[in-house]
């Protein structure tokens, strides 16, 4: 299961085509900072003026840094349920993850009525929250039950669950009130502050390497908890910790940017064709290489370049992941099964 | 006098399973395997083969008893060290993402890698062995999902061989395969016998059972009989095991036969050979012995490849160009 030299070129490809992509997210907007400042700017001697540096340091950067971090957490989120629960359907919100976020969002915005900057991190913690009660659940539910299908379809129906009480919230609230929770729920990365993208990155960064780190028993788990467990992997400890780390992953992206759909189902399959691996030790950062090209190239395309509107992340992830996940499995039978 | 009671892979005393306390399957269970052994476990659907292969593991937990692996209780063992003495094939077939051959069989060796999982050249050569022993060599590279159903069963066994575990259960591993491929399985397990290993598995094929196991465990009416393929044949076991099911085991020819109401018997004349053993088989399915003082009498004569079968019967005589037609006469006729 050595690395092998086509995997390492798919990866320097991938790099390569990131940064690209950066430095062209960097550039848009109405305020244009050229790639010859880029480049001067990190080179150390700055001819950007202030105004260009509040813009980068302030929204831009943030925002790039924000792109990074979903396009990389979302996927591996994704991997990981579609692992333990091996389905090719799963994804990070399967286990209500979002629909705990939404929840808390929704009674944050719905319920409270905030609007306006207090709402920014009223509205991440109070989806935090909501996520990490979801969280919480499951983990107690995960200690008493012992079939990981079980798990999954409470995870299922508990979303339902909360989607029915979130719309019932929607259809008693005031116009202004749902505007602001219907655009919340279409995603956004432009509104994460210096401060959040901070607090997004000490919590994302270290659960990747963490992921990482417990990549060996991810593989044994491709051969379903009885197989693992004869090959020496402790299958409810190995679950809570997945649950943990993929709740906290996806909890913190929800809190900060709202739901973000279908990458963290589309991106591991794209990485899976890619590298026509299945050892999590090369999937794993495939992914969120993958993941990270992807989330940044959505973003591009929902800052419609020349013009000054912003489509919802949301919809231009699905916009584009969708005809790729249908060209995998119609075109090419080799994702098919799974 | 056979050896010290330490030279058990694995002894099961007194062990009561099921998968609830409130429905206990079997009790009472005493059954041991000895290294080098291939055991079969025999028994009607729904008697409790898995959960007893499964329960002597550790996969579902005990009832009642204990179980000992090389003599020191199965849970003393920590999951790690379990893993290096025991390995599992079960029954389910799971689709796996784009994995290779080579990849999956690697997987067996995660007993002995360290945190990363990182292959040592031992590791290697012990899946090198594993895809060798099991002719796997030349479909390593290739991937799960484009294999038949034997080569995958072949595929998850190579697995458990490359987790070089002195003792192997397997879940009926030959339940998806065709004849030959069963036979060839099943061979290929009992040479795991020469390097030590004891192998147990579930099966309902008590033809290759009879021949290759050392000890068949047999669980009938809720009891599990233990012994050599032909103590149980002494025993009557078998005649009990199928009543009522229309088989029996043929002593002469050592195959279960349906048996079927005797209808007569027939003289077969000038037969011989390949023709002679279809012939007969033929007239018995139909319910016809075949003795030298029948009361009919057919005749085969074979002349380049054509065969006639010519049954004279009641001083009248009829020809038949093939066993079916003469199959079709003799129904109908009755």
């Amino acid at each position: 299961m050595k690395l092998r030299s086509g995997s390492l070129s798919i990866m320097a490809l991938l790099l390569l085509m990131l940064v690209v992509l950066a430095l062209i997210d960097i550039r848009l907007g109405s305020i244009t900072i050229t790639y010859k400042e880029m480049i001067n700017h990190l080179a150390g001697s700055s001819l950007l003026s202030d105004h260009q540096l509040i813009i980068l340091n302030k929204f831009r950067l943030p925002r790039l840094v924000t792109a990074l971090m979903v396009g990389a957490a979302l996927p591996v989120c994704g991997l990981q349920m579609q692992t333990l629960f091996r389905n090719p359907l799963a994804g990070p919100y399967v286990l209500g993850i979002s629909s705990g976020a939404s929840f808390g969002a929704a009674l944050v915005v719905l319920g409270v009525g905030a609007t306006g900057i207090v709402a920014t991190w009223s509205l991440a913690i109070a989806a935090w929250i909501g996520a990490g009660s979801v969280m919480l659940l499951l983990l107690l539910v995960s200690f008493r039950i012992k079939d990981v299908m079980t798990i999954l379809i409470l995870g299922i129906m508990f979303s339902s669950g909360l989607g029915a009480i979130i719309s019932i919230m929607q259809y008693f609230s005031q116009a202004a009130a749902l505007k602001s929770f219907v655009i919340w729920s279409m995603g956004s990365l432009g509104n994460v502050t210096g401060n959040q993208m901070q607090i997004m990155v000490w919590a994302i960064v270290p659960l990747l390497i963490l992921t990482f780190a417990y990549s060996k028993i991810l593989n044994g788990l491709m051969l379903g908890e009885e197989y693992a467990f004869t090959l020496g992997i402790r299958i409810r400890r190995t679950r809570i910790i997945i649950f943990a780390v993929t709740s906290i992953l996806a909890g913190t992206v929800t809190a900060f940017c709202g739901p973000i759909g279908f990458i963290g189902i589309a991106v591991p399959h794209m990485a899976r064709y890619l590298f026509n691996r299945s050892d999590h030790r090369i999937l794993l950062p495939a992914t969120m290489l993958t993941g990270m090209v992807v989330m940044v190239f959505s973003d591009i395309v929902s800052q419609l370049p020349g013009t000054e509107r912003i489509l919802p992340i949301n919809a231009v992830t699905s916009l584009i992941g969708i005809p790729v996940v249908i060209w995998l499995v119609i075109i090419n039978r080799k994702a098919h099964s799974l | 006098m056979f050896g010290k009671a330490g030279d058990h892979i694995i002894e099961l005393k007194n062990l009561a399973i099921g998968h609830q306390k409130e429905q206990t399957l079997l009790k009472d269970i005493n059954l041991s395997v000895r290294p080098g052994e291939m055991v079969a476990l025999i028994g009607r659907n729904g008697t409790g083969k898995s959960t007893l292969l499964k329960s002597m593991i550790g996969l579902i937990p005990l009832i009642d008893g204990a179980c000992y692996l090389e003599g020191a209780l199965f849970d003393s063992y920590d999951l790690r060290n379990r893993a290096r003495k025991v390995s599992f094939v079960s029954s389910h077939f799971s689709q796996l993402p784009s994995i290779s051959v080579r990849e999956l069989v690697s997987l067996g060796r995660m007993p002995f890698t360290g945190f990363m999982g990182r292959l040592s050249a031992e590791d290697q050569k012990f899946i090198g062995r594993a895809l060798k022993e099991l002719r796997l060599g030349s479909f390593a590279e290739r991937k799960l999902e484009h294999l038949s159903d034997g080569e995958r069963q072949r595929t998850m066994i190579a697995r458990a061989l490359a987790q070089d575990t002195p003792l192997m259960v397997l879940d009926e591993p030959t339940a998806f395969l065709d004849i030959p491929n069963k036979n060839e399985l099943i061979q290929l397990l009992g040479g795991f016998r020469d390097s030590g290993k004891s192998v147990v598995y579930s099966t309902h094929d008590l033809d290759t059972a009879m021949h290759y196991a050392d000890k068949i465990w047999v669980i009938h009416q809720g009891r599990i009989l233990e012994g050599a393929p032909e103590d149980l044949g002494i025993t009557g076991l078998f005649d009990i095991l199928f009543e009522n099911s229309g088989i029996r085991y043929d002593l002469a020819s050592k195959r279960f036969k349906y048996s079927t109401v005797s209808k007569g018997s027939v003289r077969l004349q000038g037969a011989e050979g390949v023709q002679y053993w279809w012939t007969r088989n033929a007239l018995e399915r139909l319910g016809y012995e075949v003795d030298i003082s029948g009361t009919m009498e057919i005749k085969l004569d074979s002349c380049e490849g054509v065969n006639r079968w010519t049954l004279y019967q009641s001083n009248q005589s009829r020809e038949f160009s093939n066993l079916y037609n003469l199959a079709r006469f003799l129904n109908n006729d009755e």
